[in-house]
Parts: C-alpha cells; sequence; structure tokens
C-alpha cells in the first residue's frame, strides 16, 4: 500500500503549535470568561499565571497564525469548482458522495475554515492587545474604559467563531475521517484515504 | 461622635461568581460618607489620614501649578483632593472634588472582574478589594465609571480605596472622616446622609447657590460615598460624571455572547456527536486501487489545480 507525502514536518510543527497554544488559550480563556470555569487557571498555575501567560502564548499563536498563512494561503486560493462543492455541502455531511465534486488538495470548507480562523486570529490579536496591556503600548493608548469593554466583546465574539469552528475542525479531522490525524501527526495518507477525500490531488500525486 | 449601629460585613455581591450571595443575614443598615465639597478648605489632612491608617507608601511630586498634592490616583493613593480652577461670571471658582472610591451599590468593577471572590460589596455598602484573589486583568479599572481603582506594577494587582473597612467593621467613622477639620466630611448611615444632605443643599440654595445638588447618581443605583454639590450645573467641571453607569452597552452585551457562546460550544459538541453516532467513521476502500476505477465526478470535466 503506498502512502503519500500530506504535509511537510515544518508543517505538521506549525499546524501544533498553533493547535496547542489555540487550545491554551481557549481554555484560559474560558476561565476568566465563565466563572464556573474558573477552576482551569488552577491547570495553568493560578489565575494570576494564567493572566501572565494567556498573551504571551497569544503571541505564539499569532506567530504560528503567520507562518500558516504563508505556507498554505496559495494552495487556499478559492476556485470556481468550490462553490459547487459548497452548493453540496449538505451531500457531503450526510455522506452522499455522488452529489459532491471531487476535491484537490483541500476542498472548500478547508479552504473556508482556513480564511475564517486567519481572519478571526487577526481581530483576536487585534482586540487581544489592548486587554493584554490597558495602560497603553508604544505611544498609543490608555485603552482603560470604552475602549477595553468594546474589545472585550469583539475578543470574545471571537473566541465564539474560532472555538466553533475548532470543534468541527478537531471531529473531521480525528473520529469522522480515519486516516486524517496520521497526516498531521506522522506526515502521511494511504492511496485509499487520498482517492476518497482528495481525488484530484491523488491523482496528481499518481506519478510519484 | 455618636456610637454608631453595627455594621455588617455580610456579603452581599461576591465578583465572577454564579452562586447566590452567600448572607443569609438581616440586612443591616447601609452606611455612607458624605462630601460636604463648600465645607472643604483644601488642606488636604485626609489625604494625610488616608495614607497612615492604611499605611501606604509616601509618594513623592512636584509642582506642577496646581494646589494639588499628585497628579492623578495610585496603587499606593488612594484618595486625591482634586482642584479645579475655573471662572463662573467672571468670579474665579476653586472646585474642589474628593476623588476616591465612590463605593456604589451597582458596582461596574465588581460586575467586570472575572476572577471569584477578588472584589465583594459587603452589606454595609463598602466595595472591598481583595488583592490576593485579584489576578491582576485590569478589567475593574474599565469596568468603574469614575475611573478610580489603579494598577500596581509592583504587584501586578488593582488598589484603591476600601472605606476604611477595617474601621467601620468596629464601628469607627473611617480616617479621613476623622481627621477633617471642618466637617466637610461625615459618616453615618446612608438614610442620615441623605436626610442631613437635603439640609445642606436647602442652606446652599438660601445662601445663593441654586443649582447645589446632591450627588448620588442612580445610574449606579446610588454611591456610598455622596457629595454635596454647590455648583450642581457644573458636575463636568468637577469632573464628575453626569450620568454614569454600571454596565455600559459593551459590557451588557457581552454577558449576553457569553450564554450565546456557551449555547453554541455545547450545540457544537453535541451535533459532532449525534453525527458520528448516525454516521460513523467515513472509512477509506483501499482495495479498489487501480486509478482507472470509476470516481464519481472525477472524469475530464473536473478542474485543474
Amino acid at each position: 500500500m503506498s502512502r503519500l507525502e500530506r504535509f511537510t514536518y515544518f508543517e505538521r510543527v506549525v499546524h501544533w503549535t498553533l493547535g496547542l497554544s489555540f487550545l491554551y488559550l481557549l481554555m484560559t480563556g474560558l476561565a476568566f470568561s465563565h466563572p464556573r470555569l474558573f477552576w482551569i487557571t488552577v491547570l495553568s498555575g493560578g489565575g494570576q499565571t494564567a493572566r501572565f501567560l494567556h498573551p504571551w502564548i497569544g503571541m505564539l499563536f499569532s506567530v504560528s497564525l503567520g507562518s500558516m498563512f504563508f505556507i498554505w494561503a496559495k494552495d487556499m486560493r478559492l476556485e470556481s469548482n468550490d462553490r459547487e462543492w459548497l452548493m453540496a455541502v449538505r451531500a457531503y455531511a450526510t455522506r452522499q458522495k455522488d452529489g459532491v465534486p471531487p476535491a484537490g488538495k483541500y476542498n472548500a470548507g478547508q479552504k473556508l475554515f482556513f480564511w475564517a480562523m486567519t481572519v478571526l486570529g487577526v481581530v483576536h490579536l487585534a482586540s487581544g492587545i489592548p486587554l493584554w496591556m490597558p495602560a497603553g503600548v508604544l505611544g498609543i493608548g490608555p485603552f482603560y474604559g470604552g475602549t477595553v469593554n468594546t474589545m472585550r466583546l469583539l475578543h470574545y465574539a471571537t473566541t465564539l467563531g474560532g472555538g466553533g469552528l475548532l470543534i468541527v475542525h478537531v471531529y473531521l479531522g480525528t473520529v469522522a475521517y480515519p486516516g486524517t490525524l496520521g497526516a498531521m501527526l506522522h506526515g502521511r495518507v494511504s492511496r485509499g484515504w487520498a482517492r476518497l477525500h482528495h481525488p484530484r490531488w491523488e491523482k496528481e500525486q499518481a506519478g510519484d | 461622635m455618636p456610637q454608631l449601629p453595627g455594621s455588617s460585613l455580610a456579603v452581599k455581591r461576591i465578583s465572577a461568581s454564579p452562586d447566590p450571595a452567600p448572607s443569609i443575614r438581616t440586612a443591616g443598615p447601609e452606611f455612607a460618607k458624605l462630601i460636604d465639597i463648600s465645607r472643604c478648605i483644601g488642606c488636604k489632612g485626609c489625604e494625610v489620614a488616608c495614607k497612615e491608617w492604611n499605611e501606604l507608601k509616601i509618594e513623592p511630586t512636584r509642582n506642577f501649578g496646581s494646589f494639588q498634592s499628585h497628579q492623578d490616583l495610585s496603587a499606593d493613593t488612594w484618595l486625591l483632593m482634586r482642584f479645579t480652577e475655573i471662572e463662573v461670571d467672571g468670579d474665579l471658582q476653586w472646585l474642589i472634588k474628593k476623588d476616591a472610591c465612590m463605593h456604589c451599590e451597582e458596582p461596574g468593577c465588581l460586575y467586570a472582574c472575572p476572577a471569584p471572590g477578588a472584589i465583594v460589596q459587603y452589606e454595609n455598602g463598602i466595595v472591598d478589594f481583595n488583592p490576593d484573589k485579584c489576578i491582576g486583568c485590569q478589567l475593574c479599572i474599565s469596568g468603574c465609571p469614575f475611573d478610580v481603582p489603579r494598577f500596581s506594577a509592583e504587584t501586578h494587582k488593582v488598589y484603591k480605596c476600601n472605606m476604611c473597612v477595617d474601621r467601620v467593621e468596629v464601628g469607627l467613622e473611617p480616617a479621613c472622616v476623622k481627621t477633617c477639620p471642618t466637617n466637610a466630611i461625615t459618616w453615618g448611615t446612608k438614610d442620615d446622609m441623605v436626610a442631613l444632605a437635603e439640609q445642606k443643599v436647602d442652606r446652599l440654595k438660601d445662601r445663593g447657590f441654586e443649582n447645589a445638588t446632591l450627588y448620588d447618581p442612580a445610574g449606579v443605583g446610588g454611591t456610598h460615598m455622596m457629595y454635596v454639590v454647590p455648583h450642581g450645573d457644573r458636575l463636568v467641571d468637577y469632573d464628575l460624571p453626569e450620568d454614569p453607569t454600571a454596565a455600559p452597552g459593551a459590557l451588557a452585551a457581552l454577558a449576553g455572547l457569553k450564554q450565546l457562546g456557551m449555547g453554541v460550544m455545547g450545540l457544537g459538541l453535541l451535533g459532532t456527536a449525534l453525527h458520528y453516532l448516525k454516521y460513523g467513521p467515513e472509512v477509506a476502500d483501499e482495495e479498489a486501487s487501480d486509478p482507472a476505477s470509476p470516481e464519481p465526478g472525477s472524469g475530464p470535466d473536473a478542474e485543474n489545480t
């Protein structure tokens, strides 16, 4: 059974830096937002430590998000074929593969996930800085009062979007489609997996 | 000083707590501090008493062209007499504000705080910070409509006037009240102080201060530090917000969004679980490995990347 390389070592490192930092940020962020989840801060060394680490892990998240953007932006350009795929998303979700146009290396859902996460990430970073340093930074600020309160709203709204998408991403990437997690762990997928999920990409790899 | 009624330190509100307030005591009286600005002579004895009683660090200052001791409140300066000079009808007016925590009935700081128990409000009306539980996020500063709490770069926690809670607890008045030589600051139950303020306002009106008023803003449910303001039409010049509120729009929207957030995440988890139970894993068929085998939609009409 031949195997195809789907993600390089560098891509995998960047992905997991992003993924694990996202998880840390989501957990501590939820702890700050919901009193019943405040206990999560204990896992991060207590409330004050979590408050200190959250923005720094956020920097790590931002750097990996930026790297991911440069690695994958080219592959994530939407094509005319993607529109048809999106029209057939219901068929895709209910496993009626006949009605779904064959995907290339990434299907339209993955592409939209990438762009949505990029936009949400940028807004999240921008709204997080005034919360991190409300007294001001680089001569801008202070942000106390209305700015902080509005940014807090924005910071939470983007969490909501990103957190919701993450649930779907993790579900599809693990239990829903066996073989997918391996692509991000050791980088390789089987021929059958590629033919099932990314037939056009599989054809392109045929000569390898 | 007449004997004050017992002061209840039973907790009325706790920051970031989804549970009901713990107190089951019969509510005792609320206390309030009343500042009669018309009686203040600007001696700043209250500032010194505050530093002394609370054992706060002395902060060196400099002359910046005002009668004021410091330019701003700080983590070590919980009380600052602010002096503003303005002209009213050709006359110089010296507006004084005793800048410190207002101890709101609806405390914006407490509502904004994400750390359980870092801010509490007692039944006697005092809003108290517990630095032990403060995580240093500074959201209280943005939640405060009076811009009072201050962040300490040293401890990474936030501080403000605690109304000398340790004195009030044992039936004493706050240190600033005790030291004021002109009785510009008085202390008692909130009801008594409101009644006293009304007398003072009437007297000021008799003296020609037509706009004299009691500052006890309704937008924060009233405060436990109130002012008798001689020029009630010039609140902004005193640096007193006209209509402060505890929950500005963004924070109110945030509260709703949080409910939505938990709902969406919960439904997301539930939705993916139900999807899995219905459709299960989609396993690739490794047998049909011949590239020539028919693949739906992969004919020549498929697009090139």
